[in-house]
């Protein structure tokens, strides 16, 4: 696991350079178009066209394209074998001894994988190139509670963090002779003790961040200074309204499309 | 959300994000045939009541997914934030106060998770989620079972179980809390004695 908890990787690239919520707009379109078209053509279409070239805009196309088939490839995998073989009633098309593989198994195969794909690649766009506090920020301008952006932003910082400690704990309990290895029942026999000392000791810590937060006048309210400065457009505002009525255009096309199907 | 949480409260939410993440992650490492990804929202559930449980839950995938680590996640959000909901709901009505109701809370949140996850898991996901628990969804499939059947015959399997083992250790943790900050929080009156 890496040591930050976004995947996001700088680079000087246009898609960088947007608003986060121009971002936001252009993943949340991906995804419902990929949903929305059907087929299992549907979600292939975005992703080549939509998601690919978008990716490789904002130069993360490499870093896009091994994470998104490293999640998608054990689904794909199951997807196609589950479907393709105990497809009720559906047409056999390749035989393998006393099993088959069904023509209609393989479509919802092929259609489940396109989808997997779609999500999957346009979280993974969103992640590479927005910074999650300047997302935050963007949305905290938009009225968000700040509570939100406290959480958030507050989760980030301190779950790697508690992934180092989890791993500390997994250590220390092993170097004291606990098996975390072997038989199932052992293993959940190990989980006591990496748990309880994880939970128990971050609980007790949080006294002092609610201490923190009120000695910061986090509960005021009012207008707050941030660190942080989003540059947008009105190109951008527009090209966001756009993004907008495409996805209802989209879901309207998708509907049409099944319907004359 | 701003007035009705108390400082504790939302000094502990995130907390417990990271718990479910880095509890998660573990047992993966462990290879467990659990999934123990809800530790801390219904810890938040039980602490500090419905509302915090489900925005627990609910953020903890969406955190999870945007980050880019879990993408698959994202689209059960919902499913966390019921959990947390449910786990608040039953600390309400006191269910926490004897460990029998509570663990038949996390049964009955097992089986409420199943159900709402199927659709999204059969529509998104094909029915399957590439790991062990898959054989399930294969058996199903081989003996006639509809994909949205065989899915929820997959969850009605393993869910009951997950939320019932989460539900018992964050029980157990917090018996073990002081009891100076067990007092602080929203649901203290409704806590295991």
């Amino acid at each position: 696991m890496t040591n930050a908890f976004s995947l996001y990787t700088p680079r000087a690239s246009a898609l960088h350079r947007l608003h986060p919520l121009t971002m936001l707009a252009l993943v949340v379109f991906c995804l419902v178009a990929g949903l929305a078209l059907p087929g299992p053509w549907g979600p292939y279409v975005v992703f080549l066209l939509l998601i690919l070239p978008l990716a490789a805009l904002g130069q993360v196309l490499p870093n896009l394209l091994s994470t998104a088939v490293k999640i998608a490839l054990p689904f794909a995998i199951s997807v196609f074998l589950i479907q393709g073989l105990f497809w009720t009633g559906g047409t056999p098309v390749v035989e393998l001894g006393p099993l088959s593989l069904k023509r209609e198994g393989l479509w919802f195969a092929a259609q489940s994988t396109g989808r997997v794909l779609t999500v999957v690649s346009s979280f993974l766009l969103l992640s590479l190139t927005t910074r999650p506090d300047a997302l935050m920020i963007a949305l905290d301008q938009r009225g968000a509670p700040k509570t939100l952006t406290y959480i958030v932003l507050a989760t980030i910082q301190i779950a790697p963090r508690f992934q180092a400690k989890a791993r500390t704990i997994l250590d220390a309990q092993r170097a004291r002779g606990l098996e975390t290895e072997g038989s199932v029942g052992r293993r959940v026999a190990a989980l006591l003790p990496l748990v309880v000392p994880l939970v128990l000791g971050s609980i007790i810590d949080i006294e002092e961040r609610a201490m923190a937060l009120d000695a910061r006048a986090f509960s005021r309210s009012g207008p707050k200074t941030s660190l942080l400065t989003l540059r947008d457009t009105s190109a951008q505002r527009a090209g966001r309204w756009l993004l907008l009525l495409g996805m209802i255009a989209v879901v309207a096309l998708g509907i049409w499309l099944r319907r004359a199907a | 959300m701003q007035r009705s949480f108390n400082t504790l409260t939302l000094a502990l939410i995130p907390v417990a994000i990271a718990i479910n993440i880095a509890i998660g992650q573990i047992i993966v490492l462990l290879k467990l045939p659990v999934y123990l990804d809800s530790i801390g929202t219904v810890l938040v559930g039980l602490l500090a009541g419905p509302i915090a449980g489900l925005i627990t839950g609910g953020l903890t995938n969406i955190i999870w997914g945007v980050s880019g680590l879990n993408p698959q996640y994202t689209p059960f959000f919902y499913v966390a934030a019921v959990i947390g909901l449910m786990a608040g709901i039953f600390a309400r009505l006191g269910w926490a106060r004897t460990i029998w109701m509570w663990a038949l809370g996390g049964l009955i949140t097992g089986v409420v998770a199943a159900i709402i996850s199927a659709p999204t898991s059969a529509i998104v996901f094909g029915g399957v989620t590439g790991a062990g628990t898959d054989l399930i969804v294969a058996a199903l499939r081989a003996s006639g079972a509809g994909i949205m059947q065989a899915t929820f015959g997959q969850g009605i399997v393993s869910d009951p179980l997950d939320k019932l083992a989460t539900f018992v250790i964050v029980w157990l943790i917090v018996r073990a809390l002081p009891l100076r900050l067990r007092v602080r929080f929203p649901n203290a009156e409704y806590l295991p004695k």
